[in-house]
């Protein structure tokens, strides 16, 4: 069990407080989900209930959280209080040590002091709860991202506690992942864990949670049963990502107007079939994309869905088959040509920001294709994200939906005819989705062409014109899912 | 992506020997290569790396380190030529018909030597090495290195340093691959790569320092500091093992023998 009572927090060099007089009892047995927008709390109060605060970090604290009936500064330390509770962070990929998925379980197992019998039979039998049997001598950097989650949690699971914290374990997984993580989940409940689950995914888990609670600004805003917290439609909003009426409201008709004839293609695929090294990617893929389309991309992982869209700012070449861009074959462009064309927004912000002021990083696109006005240009990019007031801030320091809209800023800025964005609406919360898109509606009425790959069927749903199915490099469907 | 240093999984001899086994092999071969200094002796001792790494199944990832050995040679090769001259001269840098400067930077025939044998030893370290950490678990490693009592935060940070090139290899190909897509164009050559720092590196190493937080306390709550545990599926000593020594002690025996009688070989 794990009461956190009267909890603040404060991180070092930082004014404004992560946790504010939170306090939360988890009880043997329960399972807890905490939702949120991005920049709540959510992860630092992981960091709170499993003592991590406490032990490792320094910064303001007051108030008292205990754990199995023991105050946590009690503990010797973060290994003591590790025999109660183990956690699973969001960054599978940082929760990797060894070099085989079947060592890294065994060397968890290997601490707890177990006779070697007891270790190979539990071994055998998390590899079997997680669904890892297969993967045993695979390398976890060469996994899927919904396998190294399961690696990271079979490895938690080796220690053997009764008490689990997970933050965010399937942000970054497409649905069949998801679905996986939520079936395993639900039989460590069963087995009768104790569970605190930090979650975007709603709906995926609400079979198994006893307590739903929503935060807001390092505070509960709503705690209790699920059905009595949704009944508030604001904090609904939060909880379950509702695109409903994005599309409606976009004027979709001005750019139809003006283009009353046949609309051009802005990208044409023809036969295109890639493979790296030696394993196929694409398979003999045909797609015509019009003007101020808005496309969504959907399919599982490895499906082949950002394989694809590399292909149309030439990041790859085709193997065979031809890729067309606004009249163009991409054989005869470079990259650097094609991005005043193309703008692609990667799954992670991250990946892109370097510069010590949003305003930089969006002139640093700028710079790039020698576009002049920057100014001007930058100031209409970040009132289009919302993001005006953050000008002169560090991009590092927003919170993840702001990365995101500023990755999109980045990239509108450079005025591509064609933008195209990879889960665009990966680790944020019901409002930020929702955002996000309504930001990209207002682009598609202003003429642009959108791309969306996503694991989000609502989003195919009520934003796309039109949805494209891939599944093992080909595509599947190619449907018109409103009509334009 | 192909992976640097990374343990590769197949059943062969190499891979089932102790993990002393192989530090003693990587022990006599580093000390072997250091103190011979003929270049057909060095030249078999590489023939005899790659033979155990075709035997062993790892040629194609030894292999692949080959361009950079080769590049790496070429710079140990002119350095000795510009700073050691010794020996006959076989021709001049820069011809003498040029007047003035005609004539200088010599070319000889030690100089090249000497750089040929850094060159070998070189690549005599690398292989060995790579054989070993490419064919060893980093469960056996730790449990080699607690045997000699290291202490577990160091062999922790061995760990991980290896352990990190793969995640660095392949996010700096993303940031690359997302920087470029912003129309960004270095340009070739040394300048470019220079000009290519800022955007690649800082949020390389900014989202590795967030990942190493992660990482951190992942071991601590999985408790691989805490020491006590029991050993599970230990690599024994086998008949390889025994065929490894050996093979060490024959070769040391043989290595000794021809310092004495037939010193041109190794000398």
């Amino acid at each position: 069990m794990i009461e956190l009572k009267d909890v603040s927090y404060t991180y070092p060099h930082t004014v404004q407080e992560a946790l504010h007089r939170l306090s939360l009892v988890l009880e043997k047995g329960r399972c807890i989900l905490v939702t949120g927008p991005s920049g709540a709390g959510k992860t630092t109060l992981c960091l709170a209930a499993s003592g991590v605060l406490c032990h490792e970090y320094g910064g303001k604290k007051s108030g008292i959280v205990t754990i199995n009936g023991r105050n946590a500064m009690d503990y010797a330390g973060l290994s003591d209080i590790a025999k109660n509770i183990g956690v699973v962070f969001d960054d599978a990929e940082a929760q990797m040590i060894f070099t085989t998925v079947e060592e890294e379980i065994l060397s968890a197992l290997e601490y707890r002091g177990l006779p070697p019998d007891e270790i190979e039979r539990r071994l055998a039998a998390i590899m079997e709860v997680t669904f890892l049997s297969e993967l045993k001598d695979r390398s976890p950097h060469n996994l899927s991202g919904g396998q190294k989650q399961r690696v990271a949690l079979a490895a938690t699971l080796a220690l053997g506690n009764e008490i689990l914290i997970f933050d965010e374990p399937t942000s970054e997984l497409d649905e069949h992942a998801t679905r996986r993580i939520v079936e395993i989940l639900s039989n460590l409940k069963r087995q009768g864990k104790t569970i605190l689950l930090v979650e975007h995914k709603y709906m995926h888990f609400r079979e198994m949670i006893d307590t739903l609670v929503v935060m807001e600004h390092g505070a509960i805003s709503a705690i209790g049963n699920p059905d009595d917290v949704l009944k508030d439609e604001r904090i609904k909003r939060i909880v379950i990502p509702d695109f409903s009426g994005i599309g409606d409201n976009v004027s979709y008709a001005a750019p139809k107007s003006e283009m009353a004839a046949p609309r051009t293609p802005v990208i044409e695929i023809g036969h295109l079939s890639y493979s790296y090294d030696d394993v196929p990617a694409l398979t003999d893929v045909n797609i015509r994309i019009e003007s101020g389309e808005f496309v969504a991309i959907v399919g599982e992982n490895g499906s082949g869905k950002t394989t694809l869209v590399k292909q149309f700012n030439r990041l790859l070449v085709p193997a065979s088959g031809k890729v067309v861009v606004l009249g163009k074959n991409t054989r005869d462009c470079s990259t650097a040509e094609l991005a005043h064309n193309v703008g692609l927004v990667f799954q992670n912000p991250d990946h892109m920001f370097f510069a010590d002021t949003v305003k930089d990083e969006i002139a640093f696109g700028l710079e790039n294709l020698k576009i002049e006005n920057k100014d001007e240009i930058i100031d209409a990019a970040l009132n289009e994200v919302g993001l005006l007031h953050a000008k002169m801030l560090y991009p590092r320091w927003l919170s993840r939906g702001e990365r995101q809209r500023l990755a999109i800023a980045c990239v509108i800025a450079m005025q591509p005819a064609i933008i195209v964005l990879d889960e665009p609406t990966t680790g944020l919360d019901g409002d930020e989705a929702r955002i996000v898109m309504k930001i990209l509606k207002d682009l598609q009425a202003k003429g642009h062409t959108i791309i969306v790959i996503t694991h989000n069927r609502d989003i195919a749903k009520y934003c796309a014109d039109r949805m494209i199915l891939m599944e093992k490099g080909q595509v599947i469907s190619d449907i018109h899912v409103r009509v334009a | 992506m192909s992976e640097i240093l990374q343990y590769v999984h197949k059943d062969s001899f190499f891979h089932r020997l102790h993990p002393f086994s192989k530090i003693l092999f990587i022990i006599v071969a580093s000390v072997m290569c250091i103190l011979a200094t003929g270049i057909p002796f060095l030249v078999l001792m590489v023939i005899a790396l790659l033979v155990i790494a075709y035997a062993s199944h790892l040629h194609r990832e030894v292999i692949r380190q080959l361009k950079l050995i080769l590049l790496m040679s070429v710079v140990f090769i002119i350095i000795t030529v510009l700073t050691m001259p010794n020996g006959a001269t076989l021709c001049y840098l820069i011809p003498v018909g040029i007047p003035v400067i005609g004539g200088s930077v010599a070319i000889t025939v030690g100089a090249i030597e000497i750089g040929l044998i850094l060159a070998l030893r070189f690549m005599v370290l690398i292989f060995a090495f790579q054989l070993f950490l490419i064919s060893t678990q980093p469960r056996d490693l730790v449990h080699a290195m607690e045997k000699l009592h290291m202490p577990i935060d160091y062999i922790l940070m061995f760990i991980l340093a290896l352990r990190f090139i793969p995640t660095l290899q392949i996010e700096g190909q993303r940031i690359h691959e997302a920087q470029v897509a912003r129309g960004y164009n270095p340009g070739d050559g040394f300048i470019g790569k220079m000009r290519s720092v800022a955007p690649i590196v800082i949020p390389l190493v900014s989202n590795a320092l967030l990942r190493s937080n992660v990482l951190g306390l992942t071991i601590d709550m999985r408790g691989y500091r805490t020491g006590t545990r029991t050993r599970v599926r230990e690599r024994k000593f086998c008949t390889g093992d025994y065929a490894m020594m050996s093979g060490l002690v024959v070769t040391i025996s043989g290595f000794a023998v021809m310092a004495v009688f037939a010193s041109g070989l190794i000398f």
